[in-house]
């Protein structure tokens, strides 16, 4: 947020995206900086997780500019968000209870070796020593997702967004089915990914939360941007008045300009 | 917040002595006493039998016999596990096999093609069937179940125009396939054709290295070995059944079939493939979590694609063996394989659901359906009642599963 003048590792520029008659996304903006966590707050069908799953690949916008670290971009498939530093978790945890830890961790991206042969060892090796710097309480990498406990699960999978270094972290409601401790653990996550240098993309229903461990909140409503403020400094009443529409005082600000 | 369990990746505890909480160790005796059972479950079979058969059951003919009768089942289980664990099924396999063993019979007997070619024609005409149906399923998205019943019609059609009456009298070295055997150019040591006797002892020793090196990479990167004496017992196990299987197939007449030779190698890379590489990987995780796979970046239709182009080849493997062991190609041949398959799937641990089985599950399976049949036609039970009794051990045998893992669930 300091360096509001550096390229952004994400930018977003007059986002669009219509489902049939269905306007989910019009003119959307969005930047996301190093070391920055950004919370994309709104009600119901205010179009986060579809701008969310614009930057993970599933979907890709109608109208609009994506830049990442200044280079346009268009990220067809969740491989080339990959390829292109995007690691995403979503709501509907996006893992495969029949394989082990090791497996989810690098699903779709498995390690090989110089014969090309699929590396397990290494993998395992990575897993243990990624699932360790997340202090997470995983029992074993060898156990299958469906032994795992709801937030033993959302371990692995803010887990997988370690895999392949990336640059931007996309969560989406990544604290919804957890108890409190958990809760606690998977912010913990958050800002450790922040201070490893990561742009964050935080989307949550939860206030307590987004006010703990974002920088920034970005409020939608109906598909537009409807204000920017520090978590920081800014009030609880005045960010629920942006998500409901009672406050737009905002409005046409673009977002960076709100947050210096 | 809390030490996690299995910190044990740079730090000097010795190799070999990594912690494991009990519980843990529990567990993986428990996944693995589930896929022991089946193996379990053939063995008391075939004593059963070997016991109520007087001892005909394990006659050295009679085993080679059991691999002659069932290699096709256990090729078209490798690849009908292959198709149940991506949450798919087909019901064409059967008559896929009767339309390409229509064409190899064609193609030696009316184009005068050598064997050899003849049987390169069935595998890419099998391969070629199963990229008509992968097209449907993957890329058009149709179910599976609509595409290869679909498919079992069309085929079965089809083999009857390519097969109009039977066509007979195929040369005998491709007869020679299914019947035949290793020859013996090793001689006999006390009766034992020598060339079994070192093919099962080469495959003892390829197990052995290979679970040896996959124990020693283990320890090379400082990761959890299973204890040192499950391990031996395990290998002593697997070397102990091979060894017998090995000493009984070298009193047949034959010694070693070819088709078993065949079905080994299918074995061992088939089960590579679903075990070690990234193209199996993807298979169980399509079979778990479609969209989860999907959004990880796997490419699902890629994968269902080539599972049913490899499921149309191994078709088209059966269609030769089943070709050249009746010595002629038939419209009705094949009926039923590709429940046969299926329930060799299911037997073996296979998930109605998708995202579990083995393929060594699966060739179990088949054996177990295999020796059920053997044993019951040396009772001379009737064929009616043979039917309802494979159908009830199925039955069986899922649902004794499905209590398993419903206990495992609730702990």
């Amino acid at each position: 947020m300091t360096d509001a003048t550096r390229v952004p590792l994400l930018s977003m520029r007059g986002i669009s995206k219509r489902f049939g008659g269905v306007e989910a996304l019009a003119g959307v903006d969005l930047d996301v900086h190093r070391h920055e966590v950004v919370a994309l707050v709104g009600d119901n069908g205010a179009g986060k997780s579809t701008l969310a799953k614009m930057v993970a690949g599933v979907l890709t916008p109608d109208t609009g500019l994506v830049e990442i670290e200044g280079v346009p971009v268009s990220i067809p498939t969740p491989a080339a968000a990959h390829a292109l530093g995007v690691a995403t978790v979503f709501q509907d945890l996006a893992l495969c209870d029949n394989l082990d830890v090791t497996s989810n961790l690098f699903l779709g991206r498995e390690l090989r070796d110089a014969r090309g042969v699929r590396d397990d060892e290494r993998m395992e090796q990575v897993a243990r020593q990624i699932l360790r710097d997340l202090t997470s309480r995983i029992p074993s990498v060898r156990v299958p997702l469906a032994h795992l406990s709801a937030g033993q699960r959302q371990s692995v999978a803010i887990a997988r967004t370690l895999i392949g270094s990336p640059r931007i972290v996309v969560l989406d409601e990544p604290t919804a089915a957890l108890s409190v401790a958990q809760t606690a653990e998977v912010l913990m996550h958050i800002e450790g990914l922040r201070d490893l240098g990561l742009g964050v993309v935080l989307i949550s229903h939860n206030m307590t939360d987004v006010r703990s461990v974002a920088d920034r909140i970005e409020v939608l409503r109906h598909g537009r941007n409807n204000g920017s403020f520090d978590a920081r400094t800014t009030g609880y009443e005045r960010i629920l008045g942006a998500i409901t529409g009672a406050v737009r005082a905002d409005l046409g600000v673009p977002p960076v300009a709100a947050a210096s | 917040m809390s030490t996690t369990t299995d910190v044990n990746v740079p730090s000097p505890t010795p190799p070999g002595a990594p912690r494991v909480s009990i519980g843990q160790r529990l567990q993986g005796l428990g996944g693995n006493a589930r896929q022991y059972g089946i193996f379990g479950a053939l063995v008391v079979i075939v004593l059963l039998f070997q016991v109520l058969t007087d001892g005909k059951l394990l006659l050295a003919n009679n085993v080679a016999a059991l691999f002659q009768q069932n290699a096709h089942i256990m090729v078209l289980a490798i690849g009908m596990l292959m198709v149940i664990v991506a949450g798919h099924i087909d019901l064409s396999v059967g008559s896929v096999v009767a339309f390409v063993g229509g064409v190899v019979a064609t193609t030696m007997r009316d184009f005068d093609a050598p064997w050899l070619v003849a049987v390169l024609v069935g595998l890419a005409l099998g391969a070629l069937v199963g990229a008509w149906q992968g097209f449907w399923v993957a890329y058009v998205g149709i179910p599976a179940f609509i595409v290869t019943l679909a498919g079992m019609l069309v085929f079965r059609g089809l083999a009857l125009v390519v097969v109009g009456e039977t066509l007979a009298g195929l040369p005998s070295s491709f007869i020679r396939i299914s019947k035949g055997s290793l020859p013996n150019v090793l001689g006999f040591l006390n009766n034992m054709d020598v060339v079994t006797l070192v093919i099962g002892a080469l495959a003892v020793a390829a197990i052995v290295v290979s679970q040896l090196r996959a124990r020693s990479a283990l320890r090379k990167h400082d990761l959890h070995v299973e204890a040192s004496g499950l391990f031996l017992a395990k290998i002593a196990m697997i070397a102990v059944g091979i060894g017998i299987l090995t000493v009984i197939l070298s009193f047949s007449a034959g010694g070693t079939p070819i088709v078993l030779v065949i079905v080994g190698v299918l074995v061992v890379a088939y089960s590579f493939l679903m075990g070690r590489t990234v193209f199996g990987r993807h298979i169980y995780a399509i079979g778990g979590n479609r969209a989860a796979a999907a959004l990880s970046g796997v490419n699902t239709r890629k994968v269902d694609f080539w599972i049913f182009v490899n499921m149309g080849l191994l078709a088209g493997a059966a269609a030769v063996f089943t070709t050249a062991r009746a010595g002629a190609a038939i419209a009705s041949a094949g009926q039923n394989y590709e429940l046969d398959a299926i329930a060799a799937c299911f037997i073996g641990g296979a998930a109605v659901t998708g995202g579990i089985g083995r393929i060594a599950g699966a060739i179990v399976g088949a054996l177990i359906m295999g020796v059920l049949n053997m044993g019951l036609s040396i009772l001379s039970v009737d064929p009616s009642w043979q039917m309802a009794i494979k159908g009830m051990v199925l039955l069986l045998a899922v649902a004794f599963d499905l209590l398993n893992k419903r206990r495992a669930g609730t702990q």
